[in-house]
């Protein structure tokens, strides 16, 4: 890491942003001072709606339609971009800033060739030579470690996937060689191997080019392993600013604090609770007084709700009356281990699950092949037990769930719950195993019919399966709202009347109305807040404790995977790769695979640094036509000839399908 | 991509055999049945019998269908008696000319309905939008052959600079040596096409405005100009090319109207002269060709289509 | 992201908000009131102003306007004008309505069945539609109006049995898609049928898309009838409606009897506008993501 230079190449004075909406102006920056070096990584982080993205969509000139600045300067390299006139302004931006967005799948143009893209910027600002242009594109893209950059330049988007999409934006960015490079969530539309080896990329370019980077982003644990200082946002406002090392060691501003606490990192022991933050951030349209995160506070007194608190201090800065003196600690804790009775009967059993789809192929020809989703998976769950799994997108996790609670057909295998296989069943049967298990959604807006009221909604599963009369149900309806702690009234309103915190709370309601003992939850807080999904975290556990439901608990976050489940399953390519005590699994991983997926998850502790030789390599292969033996064998580090064939899933708690596991299983030689 | 052709092909000749079929049946539906409709009342019992047996329409439905398919294929579309003409010539002297109307009227409407829905769409929702919007709504709801009036009081009465009717030549090369004549049932044409096109270049536009990529190209400090034309336009204009080929029922029926206002010797004004005289052949074998024109356009607007966008053109190909 | 003031917000049930958003359409109220006024007249009119609309009166034929008790003058075989507008507005407004009513229904249950049973079914009933899409509607109309003698009943017929292609491709791919709905799924895995899918989700998510496009449906049906009259395959006199009159009066433009085209001509106009605004309204209201803020 460089030495900061004396004047900062980007410093936000006082900005403030407006947007015109058809009901009223919110009021999206209030007064935000940044400053950002060159060489330096500046990471922005926040919640959704805290102003973050809007703070570099004011530097680049991109804000929303009705948006405008509306105060304050942005000085680049001294001289203010709001009394620029446009010519030059789109020059300043265009050449020496760069940026990178969220969605590499959508933010590249489909139809033109990736090339000609890349190199645009210098055919318009420079004039360079369509020839000229082409070269320089295909170099920057070797940079950005794209393989066969001199093909891919005549490619379009859609034949790329989204980790090489994202690289070409980055490639984008850098062939201007600018001096700031802003990324927006850069990593957040993807899995956490490729997130790995894309922030890495930037790291690596930032140093190289001398660069500096604004790192925008939700996540903690980005933020810590590659910023040099932090900003954190809320409500349209920074409330704290300090180094990374200083603010994650002694975070002061109690947003801050509340914020790290509800981390599923933080859970330390005891009832393994997380902390969460009540309530919602304001609305930004209405006029707001004093500190803006009092109304959630703990801490806050008269004194907060009526004074403006400015950010003060020196380095480490501020904005709040009674900070944090206590340290705090992101520990990456020990096992929760919660007693389950492990002689207990399964409540689920699925065995050899098998699932094919025709790729393409519509009407009456034969498809050209079938896609390979889920190829012989094996698990159980015990009552009052939640197994989590996890694995990245296409890897087959959601697909097991489906088939679990009874929307897909199986094309092969067994799934008996409570003593039945679901497979062999008549409609009619099927119908009433249907009260057993429940599907949660990670969209609850999307599952939930928006014409229906609440009351319909959750009325829904009692009709269906004829479950008392008309009073029983509504007494029963109450009973939900009551559990997962939903006011009355809620019932007469419509979907899109509620937050996405309030909407998890309804779909896990309507999942628990028939008094199921699984309920498969598919990413049930992938979309929501950290602060929102410690909410459902802890009611989802609360509720188990109480009603003694089992979890399929299925997500791509390791964190709150490790968090909720009691075992945890590992996914890749259609295959069970590794199942085991959650424990043990995160913290001594057999598999090549697990091992590379654990070391990708950005810790929120900077002082971990992942092991560099774990990085995987390569794209996942297609389920078209997945690799014979050991699906992982293409990109694995330790794969041999043996590897072609298959592996099976071996060992007593904690197995392995591997012909080389990292380490013997715990207590194994024991039994040996 | 040959899949995609292909598929589409076999799509196309399905339907045209189906549209075969519907005129094959309500050729039998005709009052007093298909001899006493072509042959006209004045038909004796002897001359229905004879020219039923030789069209085979004392055969079985299956076979007379498979008769009329062999005639079709031949290019044979019946004989008109009124007109003492076959239909195939009938059609053939003024298909060139409606194909003349439809032709250049399109290209006229491409040329105005563009740059209006692009206009629409980078100003949306201020007033140069708003007003367009109400021009194109006011002109969709206009009767056209209320609208053709308007015109031919406007430039041939008020301000008489343009013939009110159409040319009246034979050939082609007749109707194209007097231009003057052509100007006001083109432009009629072209203004009710005008009004569909420009709310579709519209909303194409609006949507890929709103795509992320458009902000990536401004990131890269495009000027406006050069984000619209350079990245918004193609991608918004693709869904035009098919527009194209979905617009042609609409187009042939208000040519019919036109040809019939301005008096043009085209198809629809033969089609409409049969209709008054109730000549089903004539009637019939219109209907059949347009019907096939009609499918033709749309297909070559989807290959055409498919062939400009590789999202289609690459995609297919692999699998 | 969305209603923080759930607490304080008053509940509104899904039609009161509905309205609301329909009445933020400025253009959509006029749509309302222009087909309010135009019904009024073609229906209420004749109560207050009563004349003879069946036999014709050669001794009176084009009077201007304002002679002789006739408001808008009279026609070629002597009927009053005004009382004809009367007339003519009825036909038309009946017409529209009736064809576009059974269009809408023929189409939607022919592409409600095509979407749900998806397969070959699907295959074949689609192929149907585009054969007959591929016909252009005016020359089906007329080939139709040439077979069978027009009456009121009759035009209903023709251009309803036509013009159902539109909605049933609309249909169609609205079943399509909301059939992987995720709340059908959702249903599904509480054991749902199929049945209740339809019932409770698909047809009550599907039903605005089918009553936006019924409007605009009426709208090309009163066209359609215009351009049959125009082509001489209206309703013979001595009923009328708007495009026969606006037809009739082509003829007399050049005689300087501009009472006899216009309004009939305007009259044409603000209905087909009236139905277009009344449908760009309802769309505001289906959309339910406009709610959401």
């Amino acid at each position: 890491m460089e030495a900061p230079i004396k004047q900062p190449l980007l410093r936000l004075r006082d900005l403030s942003t407006d947007i015109a909406l058809r009901r009223g102006t919110v009021h999206a920056l209030d007064q935000v001072n940044l400053e950002v070096n060159q060489g330096e990584t500046l990471g922005i982080v926040g919640e959704s709606g805290s102003g973050k993205t809007m703070t570099v969509l004011s530097i680049m000139g991109l804000l929303p339609a009705g948006g405008s600045v509306v105060g304050g300067e942005i000085l680049f390299d001294g001289r203010d971009l709001r009394g620029m006139a446009a010519p030059e302004l789109r020059r300043v931006r265009g050449v020496e800033m760069g940026m990178v967005f969220q969605d590499p799948l959508t933010s590249l143009n489909p139809t033109m060739r990736i090339g000609a893209q890349v190199a645009e910027p210098l055919r318009v600002h420079q004039g360079v030579s369509k020839a000229e242009a082409r070269e320089r594109a295909v170099e920057i893209l070797r940079r950005v470690g794209m393989p066969r950059p001199d093909k891919i330049v005549d490619d379009y988007p859609h034949q790329l996937s989204g980790g090489m999409r994202q690289r070409v934006v980055i490639a984008m960015a850098l062939i201007r060689s600018p001096r700031l490079l802003i990324a927006d969530e850069p990593t957040t539309a993807l899995d956490v191997t490729t997130q790995r080896q894309i922030l890495e990329l930037i790291d690596d370019l930032r140093e190289e080019f001398r660069m500096a980077v604004i790192l925008v982003t939700h996540d903690l644990g980005v933020i810590a392993g590659r910023a040099d200082r932090v900003a954190v946002m809320y409500a349209g406002r920074v409330v704290e600013t300090a180094t990374t090392a200083e603010l994650f060691r002694a975070p002061r501003h109690r947003y801050t604090e509340a914020l790290m606490r509800a981390l599923p990192e933080s859970a330390h022991d005891g009832d393994g609770r997380l902390y969460s933050i009540p309530g919602l951030p304001p609305d930004l349209s209405r006029p707001l007084t004093g500190c803006r995160f009092a109304p959630r506070c703990r801490f806050a007194t008269d004194e907060c709700r009526t004074t403006d608190v400015a950010l003060t201090g020196d380095g480490h800065a501020f904005a709040c009356l009674h900070p944090v003196t206590e340290p705090v600690t992101i520990a990456a804790a020990a096992g929760h281990d919660r007693a389950v009775p492990a002689a207990a009967e399964p409540i689920l059993t699925v065995r050899d699950l098998v699932k094919e789809y025709d790729a393409g192929g519509a009407g009456l020809r034969r498809s050209a092949g079938r896609v390979s989703a889920v190829a012989g998976v094996s698990f159980e769950v015990r009552p009052g037990e939640t197994l989590g799994i996890v694995g990245e997108s296409g890897c087959g996790k959601s697909t097991v769930g489906r088939l679990v609670a009874g929307l897909e057909t199986p094309t092969a295998g067994r799934i008996v719950v409570d003593g039945t296989d679901i497979a062999g069943l008549d409609r009619r049967a099927r119908h009433r195993m249907h009260r057993q298990v429940q599907l949660m959604f990670q969209d609850s807006y999307a599952a939930m019919n928006p014409r229906m009221r609440i009351d319909s909604i959750l009325t829904e599963p009692l009709e269906i399966q004829q479950v008392g009369d008309a009073a029983a149900r509504r007494a029963r309806v109450s009973e939900l709202l009551d559990q997962v702690g939903l006011p009355r009234r809620a019932l007469e309103r419509y979907p899109h009347e509620f937050s996405g915190g309030q909407l998890q709370r309804i779909g896990l309601a309507r999942s628990l109305a028939l008094r199921p003992r699984l309920i498969v939850a598919d990413e049930p807080v992938s979309a929501l807040d950290v602060s929102v999904q410690a909410q459902v975290l802890n009611l989802m556990r609360d509720l188990q404790g109480e009603l003694g439901l089992s979890y399929v608990f299925i997500s791509h976050d390791l964190s709150v995977v490790d968090y909720m489940a009691d075992r945890i399953g590992v996914m890749y390519l259609g295959k069970m790769v590794e199942i085991g005590p959650a424990h043990q699994v995160v913290r001594a991983p057999r598999h090549p695979y697990t091992k590379a997926l654990l070391d990708a998850v950005p810790s929120p502790d900077p002082g971990r640094t992942p092991s560099p030789d774990t990085t995987i390599q390569g794209e996942l292969p297609s389920a078209l036509n997945p690799p014979t033996g050991c699906r992982f064998r293409t990109r694995c580090p330790l794969a041999q000839d043996v590897c072609a064939t298959e592996p099976p899933l071996s060992g007593a708690a904690h197995q392995v399908a591997c012909h080389f596991p990292l380490r013997q299983e715990a207590g194994a030689a024991a039994t040996a | 991509m040959t899949r995609y052709v292909l598929t589409r092909l076999g799509q196309a000749l399905v339907i045209v055999i189906l549209v075969t079929l519907i005129t094959f049946v309500i050729l039998h539906l005709l009052p007093g049945g298909a001899a006493r409709a072509i042959l006209g009342k004045e038909a004796t019992l002897q001359q229905i019998a004879a020219f039923n047996h030789e069209m085979g329409y004392d055969r079985p439905l299956w076979e007379q269908y498979a008769m009329y398919l062999r005639r079709l294929v031949t290019g044979d579309l019946g004989y008109s008696f009124q007109l003492n003409q076959s239909v195939a010539e009938a059609i053939a002297q003024r298909l060139p000319k409606t194909m003349l109307l439809s032709v250049a009227s399109t290209l006229l409407a491409v040329v105005v309905a563009v740059p209006l829905g692009v206009v629409q769409a980078v100003r949306r929702n201020r007033w140069p939008d708003y007003t367009i919007n109400g021009l194109s709504l006011l002109a969709y709801a206009t009767p056209i052959f209320f609208m053709g009036l308007m015109m031919i009081i406007l430039f041939s009465q008020v301000w008489p600079v343009l013939p009110p009717e159409a040319p009246q030549g034979f050939t082609l090369a007749e109707v194209l040596a007097d231009p003057a004549g052509l100007v006001l049932p083109t432009l009629t044409l072209t203004i009710l096409t005008v009004a569909v096109y420009s709310r579709y270049v519209r909303s194409s536009m609006v949507d890929n405005l709103n795509e992320n990529y458009v902000r990536t190209a401004r990131s890269k400090g495009l000027s406006e100009g050069r984000v619209i034309v350079g990245h918004t336009l193609r991608n918004g204009l693709f869904p035009v090319i098919t527009l194209l080929g979905m617009y042609l029922p609409a187009l042939f029926s208000g040519a019919l109207v036109v040809e019939r206002l301005f008096n043009y010797p085209g198809m629809g004004l033969l089609f409409w002269q049969a209709a008054l005289k109730r000549d089903y052949p004539i009637l019939l074998g219109v209907t059949l060709l347009i019907s096939v024109a009609t499918v033709l356009g749309a297909l070559v607007a989807d290959v055409l289509y498919a062939a400009v966008d590789p999202r289609v053109r690459l995609k297919a190909g692999r699998s | 992201m969305t209603a923080r003031e759930e607490e304080e917000a008053p509940v509104r049930g899904m039609w009161r908000q509905g309205l609301e958003v329909f009445c933020e359409n400025r253009l959509a109220l006029v749509g309302v009131g222009l087909f309010v006024l135009l019904a009024a007249f073609s229906f209420l009119g004749p109560l207050f102003y009563q004349t003879d609309q069946v036999h014709t009166d050669l001794t009176r034929v084009f009077l201007a306007p304002g002679t002789d008790g006739h408001p808008l003058g009279t026609d070629g075989v002597g009927y009053d004008q005004l009382g004809r507008l009367m007339l003519g507005g009825q036909t038309s407004i009946v017409v529209g309505l009736a064809a576009g009513l059974l269009a809408t229904v023929v189409g939607t249950v022919w592409g409600a069945i095509a979407g749900f049973a998806g397969s070959w079914v699907d295959a074949v009933m689609m192929r149907v539609v585009d054969a007959m899409m591929s016909i252009p509607a005016l020359f089906l109309f007329m080939l139709m109006a040439s077979i069978v003698t027009p009456t009121v009943p009759m035009l209903i017929v023709i251009i309803g049995a036509f013009a159902w292609l539109g909605p049933a491709r609309l249909v169609r791919g609205e079943a399509l898609t909301l059939r992987t709905r995720e709340y059908v799924m959702a249903m599904r895995g509480m054991g749902g049928t199929g049945g209740r899918a339809v019932r409770r989700h698909i047809i009550p998510n599907a039903i605005g898309t089918v009553i936006v496009n019924a409007t605009f449906q009426v709208a090309d049906a009163i066209l359609y009838v215009a351009y049959l009259s125009f082509l001489g395959l209206g309703v013979p006199p001595p009923a009328a409606n708007w495009g026969g009159m606006l037809s009739d009066g082509l003829a007399d433009t050049f005689s300087g009897h501009w009472w006899l085209l216009y309004p009939p001509g305007i009259a044409i106009i603000l209905i087909v506008l009236a139905f277009n605004f009344i449908g760009d309204g309802l769309r505001d209201v289906f959309e339910v993501r406009l709610r959401r803020r």
